[in-house]
């Protein structure tokens, strides 16, 4: 690998491609049980990789800058920025007193961080989280270093705020003649950041060049499916071209016919809207204490839509734009805010939720609502088994029982791609993709019309993410689901979905088809976030 | 399916200290239940004591011809015998103190995190009030109320253990509550036994077993403590805790062995008893498993 001043090169990858090793191994921050076989790291002419723990503190800091992903951790949460910055300067440069303080305030302009002096007295807890990573670049690039290695800086934030930290990024570099190292996983990043490119896969390098080159005509199969996998709001595809197509099987065709037997009054045939949500909201209120009043939170706004049987319906927004909470609320995880005066209701299957009493009554309609969760990491029972996570729920309401139970749990394992013998494996011992799988097995084996997908895919790599895409289209087409699929990902949404909604601060602020309202939309708001999507700025492949 | 199902083989293969500790713990098991049949004498029939053999220290002969391992107390009793005999009420008092302790506490911890409302404020208030009580004194004035007796001091000791499991176990629970798996359980309908059995308890019991060694060795400490002060277990049952007390008062005069020899004895168990915890839990975490 090789990097000249002013140049940025980023490397990609899925997770455990061994992205971050690398920048890590260029700063000697390995772990203790991690050994350099071979190779080495030079910086202009010295030899990284032989230095010691005493060698390195010339460097870093100095002469390679690093930032990382979260900066809400990277930052010393009891410090001010002032104080963090201030400290950087005085260990690194010869400034002292009121001629740092100043230059930091000239490197806070530099990051384009607007009154930039009275940032200096507060906390990171203050500042968002787009103003603390350029703080931690600001803090990266006041010595003047040769080298930035950046550690997927934007990952954690929403895509306008990632858009703008992006463009300084880059700006800044090119001035200040400083080479940086981006490490990604976010096809659209590197397109629009990079100069070159290294797609990593399992510790060794697959493919490397110049990024247009890479992204647009890949000739290894991996970085070709890896490009086929990322989805693209410009463009809606039947299915993602990557393999993962699940064979023909008995325990699969008996999983179907067990799905499509429906529970008796469970089928929803008319033109009525399978459900409906209207003038929807949530406050959340935090009680008062002794030193705050009561402060309220309005999550949700009024909020109406209909769904339609067979469809699916995208809800896209940034992160605290109320779209999960309305999922929750439709599920009966929150109760909306009850008003007199607004006939405030969720409508499903033509039945009021709220009119439903008692257990018995919420039961029989509730089982048909399911749940895909955001987090394959949270969202199963570790201490039960898969088989059991997915059978357990059905098993208690006296569904299934017995031996049967356990031959559909494997008979649902292999519906969603998996194979049966793991039905007794632990959930730990899946990856987050086949957790997720796991997990839709289980919302299936209620036999559901309605699922409620949470940022299904947030958590997971592009080309997993890209199976599991194709999985839930296939099943969707093959038991006529309805899906309320929650994203931030315009692009995935584009794929999945017939409709949208946009929103913002709990509110609906567009609606419509997804081929209208991503492709020429109405809303100002729309718009930004469409320009902010970092996407290919090349023309078709 | 039992998730209980522990292999104790997998478990402890490999883990040579571990090994060693479930043998010692079985040994302490085993020596408590089978401790009649294996004592040299039965300390505590008057008529088999001689007090010709008082304060014999050990390696010596017993006036009947007996080999006295670890030396005789003032009335001429076998210490290693004593012992055997003191480590069963202890064992006994301290696992059923712990048991039922801990059952309590976890199942009312469980339920406040739940339920929430006001059967959480009663529950932890009640708590609150408990831990707010110096142990000791707590037990003096039950003890006190209920008179002494190997029971009674199980029912003290119990008083004493559950509201700091209530307290753990909420706590844990409580996080748990907030994972997706939890919501899922609530969207899926299941009963609220079916979400505290099968979701709630098996995700927040691990804390509680980490520090049960500790309870364990905690009662029969301050079941000693008790003992000591006479209110514990009456004279004619005494426990390790009894013995070291009993011999505390010929320590400065050299007699060293009539304490010291249930100490190590009391020490060498509760080690014994960390140790294969410690395992256990690890074996038991699935994150760890393969691993450590």
């Amino acid at each position: 690998m090789r990097i000249n001043r002013g140049q940025i090169v980023g490397i990609v990858g899925e997770s455990g491609a061994g992205k971050s090793t690398i920048g890590k191994v260029a700063l000697g921050l390995l772990d203790e049980n991690a050994v350099i076989e071979s190779g080495h790291i030079k910086l202009d002419d010295s030899v990284l990789t032989q230095y010691t723990e005493q060698d390195f503190a010339p460097i870093r800091g100095k002469r390679i800058g690093y930032i990382y992903q979260n900066p809400m951790t990277a930052l010393n949460p009891v410090l001010t920025i002032g104080e963090q910055l201030i400290e950087t300067i005085q260990a690194h440069t010869d400034k002292r007193g009121q001629v740092a303080r100043n230059f930091a305030i000239e490197l806070l302009k530099k990051v384009e961080i607007f009154d930039a002096e009275t940032r200096l007295s507060k906390y990171p807890h203050q500042l968002s989280g787009g103003l603390c990573q350029r703080i931690v670049f600001a803090i990266a690039i006041c010595s003047k270093p040769d080298l930035i290695i950046a550690d997927e800086p934007t990952t954690a934030l929403d895509v306008t705020i990632q858009k703008a930290v992006l463009d300084t990024f880059k700006q800044l570099a090119q001035k200040e003649n400083i080479a940086v190292i981006l490490i990604t996983h976010d096809m659209g990043v590197v397109a629009e950041m990079c100069d070159y490119v290294y797609v990593l896969r399992h510790g060794l390098l697959v493919e490397h060049g110049p990024t247009q080159h890479i992204l647009m005509n890949p000739k290894e199969t991996y970085s070709r499916e890896l490009m086929a996998a990322i989805p693209r709001v410009d463009k809606k595809i039947d299915r993602f071209l990557v393999p993962g197509i699940i064979q023909n099987s008995e325990g699969r065709d008996r999983a179907l016919t067990f799905l499509n037997r429906k529970v008796d009054g469970q089928n929803w045939e008319q033109t009525a809207p399978l459900l409906s949500v209207q003038k929807l909201s949530k406050t959340f209120i935090s009680p008062a204490t002794l030193v705050s009043s009561k402060k309220s939170f309005k999550a949700v706004d009024s909020v109406s839509f209909d769904v339609f049987k067979g469809e699916t319906l995208g809800i896209v927004g940034e992160s605290g734009s109320g779209k999960s909470t309305i999922g929750r609320m439709i599920l009966g995880l929150y109760n909306p805010d009850y008003q007199t005066d607004i006939d405030s209701n969720v409508i499903y299957r033509g039945v009021k939720i709220s009119d439903l009493k008692t257990r018995a009554e919420r039961h029989g309609i509730c089982q048909s609502m399911q749940c895909i969760f955001q987090d394959p990491y949270s969202s199963l029972n570790p201490r039960m088994s898969a088989g059991e996570n997915i059978i357990f729920a059905i098993k208690a309401h006296g569904v299934v029982s017995g031996a049967l139970a356990w031959e559909l749990a494997g008979d649902l394992m292999e519906l969603v791609g998996l194979s049966r013998s793991a039905v007794e494996k632990m959930p730990h011992a899946f990856s987050g993709g086949e957790r997720q799988r796991i997990g839709i097995a289980r919302a299936l084996s209620f036999r559901p019309d309605f699922l409620f997908c949470d940022e299904p895919t947030s958590a997971l790599d592009v080309t997993v993410q890209a199976e599991l895409l194709n999985l839930m289209k296939d099943l969707q087409d093959a038991l006529g689901l309805t899906l309320l699929f929650v994203s931030h990902d315009l692009a995935v949404v584009r794929q999945m979905c017939d409709r949208v909604l946009v929103m913002k601060s709990g509110e609906v602020i567009e609606s419509g088809s997804t081929d209208k309202v991503l492709v020429s939309p109405d809303n100002a708001y729309t718009k930004e976030l469409l320009k902010s999507m970092p996407r290919f700025t090349f023309d078709t492949v | 399916m039992n998730r209980l199902e522990i292999n104790l083989w997998a478990a402890f293969r490999g883990h040579p200290v571990a090994t060693i500790g479930l043998v010692g713990v079985t040994f302490f098991i085993l020596l408590a239940i089978f401790g009649p049949l294996i004592a040299p004498q039965n300390p505590y029939d008057q008529t088999r004591l001689d007090i010709l053999d008082g304060l014999l220290p050990p390696m010596s002969k017993l006036g009947d011809g007996t080999f006295s391992l670890m030396g005789t107390d003032a009335l001429g009793r076998d210490i290693l015998s004593a012992v055997i005999y003191g480590l069963r009420i202890s064992l006994f008092v301290a696992f059923m103190a712990v048991f039922f302790g801990t059952v309590i506490g976890v199942t009312l911890g469980l339920i406040a995190a739940l339920r929430r409302g006001w059967i959480e404020t009663i529950i932890m208030r009640a708590v609150d009030l408990k831990i707010s009580f110096p142990g000791v004194l707590l037990a003096l004035m039950l003890l006190a109320v209920f008179g002494s007796g190997v029971d009674k001091i199980i029912y003290a000791l119990i008083i004493g253990t559950w509201a700091s499991k209530a307290r753990l176990v909420r706590a844990v629970a409580l996080s748990e509550m907030k994972k997706e798996y939890m919501d899922f359980a609530r969207i899926a309908g299941l009963s609220q036994f079916h979400i505290m059995m099968r979701f709630l308890l098996p995700n927040s019991i691990a804390p509680v077993l980490v520090v049960l060694p500790m309870s364990i060795s905690g009662a029969i400490g301050a079941e000693a403590t008790l003992s000591f002060l006479g209110v514990g277990v009456p004279i004619t049952e005494p426990s390790l805790g009894l013995l070291i007390a009993n011999g505390n008062d010929y320590l400065l005069s050299g007699k060293w062995w009539i304490s010291i020899f249930p100490g190590l004895v009391l020490v060498a168990m509760v080690l014994c008893i960390n140790v294969v915890a410690d395992r256990f839990r690890d074996y038991t975490n699935p994150f760890l498993q393969g691993k450590a």
